[in-house]
């Protein structure tokens, strides 16, 4: 089956062209060129990934991320012409998954895409507790006690990630190639970002995180099971 | 001396020293308070000259005072004897005693009532002229102890002349002190026993208290009014230094960079009007680096929305590019061979648009140091496995000589990566075939990364052009090797957002030198590096010591403790040698 791609972006050549890459790599994309259209558009495609522009006519691509988001975990990946700090930092924040800054090679555009949309093959069930959480992997559920967290499918692996290893300080890197499949050391920020999204939900005070802990100078590691 | 008595001196000498210190050291600080104080500085002088004032009047006015005081007494005393002598006088002659007994009584009686007649308090002193004279009237006076105070000299005088004679004295007191007194003399005839002198000792105590009263009242109106000099001229000293002072600071805030700083202006006088032109100064000043700040930000805004605007349609042309590359075979040789340099240029136009983007950042302040603790010499071995294909090709041997011990610091990891990477490519692209020596070492507050090669290097005037933008040694060799000219000059913007040093070194066939020095955490200021610019190895021909890198290093730094890997240095190779001597021994 063919994974639906929604290409967001109003620069109409690159849209064509990331089409054409798109479907020779099997997808079946799909476009908007407005901003205010997007969230629309969304809805009746139902795709599998979202590609967004940051610069967007209408809505920008952080709010059209924001609207996403806070109906569904579908994967998004930011389309950036400008890679400064603050900017990644507003596109993660705003619950994008993963970046791509132009310009960028097809191949590196597929394998962030295949990366997102990569799912776990069918494992036997299984479940991990980390802190006081109790994770059903299989099933794609965190609850504390009975009750469900909701979590995007990124925050998940992050978190199904640290939690297999407990007590394995995971470098910045390590996360990086583990979640989001890269394979040369990349942006750290999104490590960062996500990380400080995850605990947002987890954490009964991200101010003093107990799940995900930081270990300066090296990365992160889950926190002790309490259940 | 004996050895007892060693110590004994030692200690003395010690403490004769240590008071010498501190007497230096008090010197110093009047000394600079002097320099330093325009307000001490003119008080003093005014003091100076009011002391000076103070004692020439009073010297004066004390001088005066003392003189009248005693002419118009002298006159008094002179007017009050002669009236005496002459009363004496016409008593002994109207007298009627005629003999030696009677005289005797007449003239004791005489000198008591002349004690009581005068206007103050004075002693009478009646003595025989002829000591000789067979007369047996004796001498007669009211206080004998003080006889030895009329001198031999008045005496004569008094005896030959027939007006009165004075002279000045001083009586001796029970205390041990003396008065100022005056002796008058005079002659009187005697009946029955002939010629006598008459003299009268007067007092000039009340003199003398009024004098010293005098005295204390003009010492005490001296000390006051030097006080008040002094108080009125530090008042007024401070009414002109405060604003100067006020000027000063303000001066001050603006060169920090606090622009909307400005003076006080009241008033007309110059005060006020010094301040006007200072604010008049601060406003024109303020202007010029706003209008440059706005036609910098407008210029690095325009580099940067020009990159940013690039960008989209690169993208697209790089995918198409690509997409005709990945598909070249199916082309003929001239359309295969332009997609194949289609795809090559794109990559430098992309290098190209990325530093250009990334000097722009600099440009703009929008630089962020994203800083972690982080060991040095696992980013250079990363740095390291990157050059190595580039290594291979060029056949270049790469030598790594890192610490034993943990090099950390406070860093950021992209950038140091970018900068040693930088250093390492432009080595292996000048080293010749030789070698390239890669060099990791700390001391208590920095770490260092020096990068060498064995190549052509370069000439002095060269060397200080080689962090300049788009600035290359060998113009020719540029077209080749496919850097974007902005390598050496983003890296020395990476190590200065750090607070660190990027140097070069390089001489004409003798190689170049690139050395990386970082702070271990930020705020500190580097005053040396771990490692000698320009290291290297020793040729086995020359015979040269061996000598560690680390020589230099401040000595304590207390708020840095517990430092680790402090001083680690690489124990192999031991022989480092600078290149500079290397050169000489050639």
């Amino acid at each position: 089956m063919k994974s639906r791609v929604l290409v967001v972006d109003d620069d109409t050549a690159l849209a064509e062209m990331i089409g054409l890459v798109l479907k020779t790599e099997g997808f079946d994309p799909v476009f908007c060129a407005d901003g205010d259209a997007a969230i629309g558009i969304f809805r009746s495609t139902s795709p599998d990934l979202v590609l967004l522009d940051v610069m967007l006519p209408g809505k920008d691509g952080t709010e059209v991320c924001r609207q996403i988001r806070a109906e569904s975990g579908v994967p998004v990946i930011m389309l950036t012409a400008k890679s400064d700090t603050v900017d990644v930092v507003q596109g993660l924040e705003s619950g994008a998954d993963d970046y791509i800054s132009k310009p960028f090679k097809p191949k590196e555009l597929v394998a962030r895409i295949r990366a997102r949309l990569r799912r776990t093959d069918e494992p036997a069930p299984e479940r991990l507790s980390i802190g006081d959480l109790e994770i059903d992997v299989t099933g794609h559920r965190v609850t504390r006690s009975g009750a469900a967290i909701s979590l995007t499918p990124l925050e998940f692996d992050l978190l199904v990630a640290l939690a297999r290893k407990p007590w394995q300080v995971f470098s910045r890197e390590v996360l990086l190639e583990k979640v989001w499949g890269y394979r040369h050391a990349a942006d750290t920020r999104l490590v960062n970002v996500h990380v400080q999204r995850l605990r947002s939900k987890i954490e009964h005070d991200p101010e003093v995180p107990e799940i995900v802990l930081t270990v300066r100078g090296v990365g992160y590691k889950a926190g002790a099971a309490t259940t | 001396m004996s050895a007892g008595g060693r110590p004994v001196a030692r200690s003395v000498r010690r403490s004769v020293r240590r008071a010498a210190q501190r007497v230096r050291w008090s010197a110093r600080r009047v000394l600079l308070a002097w320099r330093t104080s325009m307000q001490l500085r003119v008080t003093s002088t005014a003091i100076g000259f009011g002391l000076l004032a103070v004692m020439v009047l009073s010297t004066y006015l004390s001088g005066a005072i003392r003189d009248g005081l005693f002419e118009q007494r002298i006159t008094q005393v002179l007017t009050e004897s002669s009236r005496s002598t002459a009363q004496a006088q016409t008593a002994f002659n109207t007298t009627s005693a005629t003999t030696t007994t009677g005289v005797q009584q007449l003239v004791n009686d005489m000198v008591r009532l002349l004690q009581g007649g005068g206007s103050s308090g004075r002693e009478i002193f009646l003595w025989r002229t002829d000591p000789d004279s067979a007369s047996s009237v004796l001498n007669s006076s009211t206080a004998p102890q003080l006889s030895g105070l009329i001198t031999d000299t008045l005496r004569e005088q008094t005896a030959q002349g027939e007006e009165q004679r004075w002279q000045s004295v001083s009586i001796p007191e029970g205390t041990g002190g003396t008065v100022p007194g005056v002796i008058v003399g005079s002659k009187v005839d005697v009946p029955v026993a002939g010629a006598y002198e008459l003299y009268f000792l007067y007092s000039l105590e009340a003199e003398q208290e009024t004098l010293s009263f005098m005295q204390r009242v003009l010492a005490i109106a001296g000390v006051l009014l030097i006080v008040f000099l002094a108080c009125s001229t530090w008042v007024n000293t401070r009414q002109v230094v405060k604003p100067v002072q006020r000027a000063a600071q303000v001066a001050e805030r603006l060169a920090d960079g606090h622009l909307d700083e400005r003076l006080q202006a009241k008033g007309q006088d110059e005060i006020a009007t010094l301040a006007r032109s200072f604010n008049e100064m601060a406003e024109s000043l303020q202007d010029q680096i706003q209008r440059l700040d706005e036609l910098s930000t407008v210029q690095r805004r325009f580099v940067s929305d020009v990159s940013h605007e690039l960008r989209t349609p690169l993208t697209t042309v790089r995918m198409a590019s690509e997409m005709i590359y990945e598909n070249r075979d199916d082309l003929d040789p001239v359309l295969k061979r332009s997609a194949e340099l289609l795809s090559a240029q794109l990559d430098r136009f992309e290098d190209l648009l990325a530093d250009l983007l990334e000097i722009s950042r600099f440009d703009a302040g929008a630089a962020v140091l994203d800083a972690e603790a982080l060991d040095l010499r696992d980013v250079v071995s990363a740095a390291i496995d990157h050059a190595t294909p580039l290594a291979v090709r060029k056949d270049v041997w790469v030598a790594a000589y890192l610490a034993d011990g943990p090099v950390t610091a406070d860093f950021d990891r992209r950038r140091v990566e970018r900068v040693v990477r930088n250093l390492l490519v432009n080595a292996i692209e000048y080293a010749e075939s030789g070698p390239v020596e890669v060099r990791v070492a700390s001391n208590a507050t920095a770490v260092a990364v020096h990068v060498r090669d064995y190549g052509v290097g370069m000439a002095k005037d060269q060397v200080a052009h080689v962090f300049d933008r788009f600035w290359r040694a060998d113009p020719a060799r540029a077209r080749t090797s496919g850097g974007t000219g902005l390598g050496l000059a983003i890296s020395l913007e990476d190590a200065l957002l750090h607070g660190g040093w990027l140097e070069a070194w390089a001489q004409p066939g003798l190689g170049a030198a690139f050395r990386l020095t970082l702070p271990r955490r930020a705020g500190i200021v580097l005053t040396s590096s771990p490692i000698e610019l320009a290291a290297g190895r020793a040729p086995e021909d020359v015979d040269v010591d061996a000598r560690r890198t680390d020589e230099s290093g401040p000595a304590s730094l207390p708020d840095i403790t517990d430092l680790p890997g402090e001083e680690a240095v690489a124990d192999h190779p031991t022989t480092v040698v600078p290149a500079r001597e290397l050169g000489d021994h050639r």
